[in-house]
């Protein structure tokens, strides 16, 4: 059966330029890719190379200097602010680098915040969000708040928030630089699974030999440019 | 409770001192509020029933044009119309027949102008309090009709004390001259200067004989049950009067300066209760912003997975509709508490009694518990903090959430 794109990048510059001045940098450079539903991508390259860049206007977060985004059959320039939040919540599911828990909630709300905003039942809630974090081990820790877990615990916690509600497109950052090696193994055998079951399209932004292996597609950027 | 009110009062929870702060502020600040309030309306209230029932009652009526033109012509004739009718009307306590001119009095020492009253001693007595603010002698009662009562200044002025003998001169009814030498047996002292300076009293009968007025009165003056009923029992009244006869006047109608100075005396009180409001105002939104500033991160995090701008700004407002519940919770407890307390107590003030004195308040005042009043500026309190929330909320919704995420 012929896989559709879901994820089409045409042409796309970022361009930062500081406040108050006219230095600028060059993020990325006319970069141009297509993902297809259900494929396993992960984007490498060194700090600085756009790698995050990259995640932030496919999932929606940042908009181009140039360029188009089209994801899912939506062209995100024409989205207003509420309708890019809607489809943020809808279409995608972020593992960040740096975590990015809400702090004011457990382990175990902060795993269910996205269920609770698309309107899940509460019983089916507190049912998925039990068993995906008993799946990652923290079955002991669903009324910690981030400051009472673990790096890892945490980075755990955020990939739990992003795949509980299965949404299209999962866009990782880093997502087993805080963790050993067999946890990090584990994780991503986790969600290869779920590429492979559900259909879900994951994005990887890593310097993870291990994630690189695993993935269909491997995306070499420098210099905001697709090198290979 | 839902996700975001519990994100917002976790996030009350996580700055303590700086929500305990602000709902201080908030509580205090209404607690101000309530008991100024209540200050204010006791002793206006005060104020009120002291000058009406010390001399002008409550209403007043009489012939039609009497209070533009205070002229024995204009006197009553037939009083029993009118006493017939307020036998009829319920909630009146008291009401008096009076005459009122303006005559001259004189001692071996000196003479001055007056307002002289001639009164029914025994209906006055539980119409008006001048009996009650007698400092020397006593006062005037019924069958002793050649005796006066005169306030404590004008008795300084005319250098005369009990026993001394006043001589009364004015026009009578008909034309002639009217003089009488009365007995000084009583002099009050009311604290209010205009009477103490002005006013004499003697016995309707004397007054009616030395102005040769016959049964003719120049007003009833009513007092009424409760204070709050005046302006509704003065309606009763010119409802069962001719109104083209008589004049039915209220104490407001009858002392307009003073009625103005109440009202002016509310603007201004008004205007303080609005100053500590912006007060009350700014320690919220100065709390809000703060708590808005610090959570940048995790607002754009919040943005980042879904959340809609006004599911924000919505967060936001619960945070401070919250505060201000708390702090208007507890400043309506502690504003009425001592409201309650000093109503029943009295606030005693008689360090600056004299000065309260030339006001008709009194050395000792007592707060007006109104519920009314209360439940008014703790709304208020509660809705300025939900309003104030809308600047630090919008700043909140339009954030970018990558910057925002990024912000340290």
């Amino acid at each position: 059966m012929q896989k559709q794109t879901i994820i089409s990048v045409k042409d796309v510059s970022k361009v930062y330029r500081e406040k108050h001045s006219r230095v600028e940098s060059i993020a990325l450079d006319h970069v141009t890719l297509n993902i297809e539903e259900g494929e396993f991508v992960a984007l490498a390259g060194p700090s600085g190379s756009g790698k995050t860049t990259l995640l932030n206007l496919i999932g929606a977060l940042d908009k181009p200097t140039s360029g188009q985004v089209v994801i899912d059959g939506a062209l995100l320039s024409t989205l207003n602010n509420s309708q890019l939040a809607d489809f943020r919540l809808r279409k995608i599911g972020f593992v960040f680098q740096a975590y990015n828990l809400i702090e004011t909630l457990t382990a175990e709300e902060n795993t269910e915040y996205i269920a609770l905003l698309q309107g899940m039942s509460a019983k089916q809630r507190k049912h998925e969000t039990f068993h995906i974090l008993k799946d990652l081990g923290l079955e002991d820790c669903l009324k910690r708040r981030p400051s009472q877990l673990s790096g890892g615990q945490q980075q755990r916690v955020a990939t739990a928030r992003a795949i509980l509600v299965r949404p299209k497109i999962i866009l990782a950052d880093e997502p087993t630089a805080n963790l050993d090696s067999k946890t990090g193994s584990a994780l991503i055998d986790l969600m290869y699974s779920m590429s492979q079951n559900l259909n879900i399209t994951f994005v990887f932004a890593t310097h993870d030999k291990m994630v690189m292996d695993k993935a269909k597609t491997l995306i070499q950027l420098h210099d905001g440019k697709i090198v290979s | 409770m839902t996700t975001f009110t519990k994100i917002a009062w976790r996030n009350i929870k996580r700055n303590k001192w700086r929500s305990a702060i602000t709902i201080s502020a908030v509580s205090v600040g209404l607690a101000a509020l309530i008991f100024l309030k209540s200050f204010v309306d006791g002793a206006d209230m005060q104020m009120v029933e002291n000058y009406t029932n010390l001399l002008i009652g409550h209403i007043q009526i009489h012939k039609s044009g009497f209070q533009k033109n205070i002229k024995l012509e204009n006197s009553i004739v037939n009083s029993y119309v009118i006493t017939s009718v307020l036998k009829n009307i319920g909630g009146i306590s008291a009401y008096a027949p009076r005459i009122k001119d303006y005559a001259l009095i004189s001692s071996t020492e000196g003479s001055s102008g007056i307002l002289l009253l001639g009164i029914s001693p025994e209906p006055e007595q539980k119409l008006s309090d001048l009996h009650k603010r007698l400092r020397k002698g006593k006062f005037l009662k019924s069958g002793l009709d050649d005796e006066i009562v005169i306030g404590t200044t004008l008795a300084e002025n005319l250098k005369v004390d009990l026993g001394d003998k006043v001589v009364l001169m004015s026009q009578a009814n008909d034309g002639s001259l009217a003089a009488a030498a009365y007995n000084v047996c009583g002099i009050i002292e009311s604290g209010a200067e205009e009477i103490d300076k002005n006013l004499a009293l003697i016995t309707l009968k004397s007054a009616q004989e030395l102005l040769v007025m016959g049964n003719k009165i120049s007003e009833i003056v009513v007092k009424a049950d409760d204070i709050s009923t005046i302006d509704a029992l003065s309606v009763g009244i010119k409802n069962n009067l001719d109104t083209n006869r008589f004049e039915v006047l209220t104490w407001k109608e009858v002392s307009p300066v003073t009625y103005q100075w109440l009202q002016f005396d509310q603007v201004f009180t008004d205007l303080i209760l609005f100053i500590v409001l912006i007060v009350v105002a700014s320690g919220i939104l100065n709390t809000v912003l703060m708590g808005v500033m610090e959570r940048v991160r995790e607002f754009g995090i919040m943005l980042a997975l879904g959340t809609k701008p006004q599911q924000i700004s919505g967060m936001v407002t619960i945070e401070s509709f919250l505060l201000g519940l708390i702090g208007t919770s507890i400043g309506t407890c502690i504003g009425t508490g001592l409201v309650f307390f000093f109503s029943i107590r009295g606030i005693d003030l008689s360090i600056i009694s004299s000065a309260l004195n030339n006001f008709y308040i009194g050395s000792v005042i007592y707060p007006r518990l109104d519920l009314i009043s209360i439940a008014f500026y703790s709304s208020v309190v509660l809705l300025v903090s939900i309003f104030i929330s809308v600047f630090p909320a919008k700043k909140a919704s339009r954030l970018s959430p990558i910057e925002a995420i990024r912000h340290i």
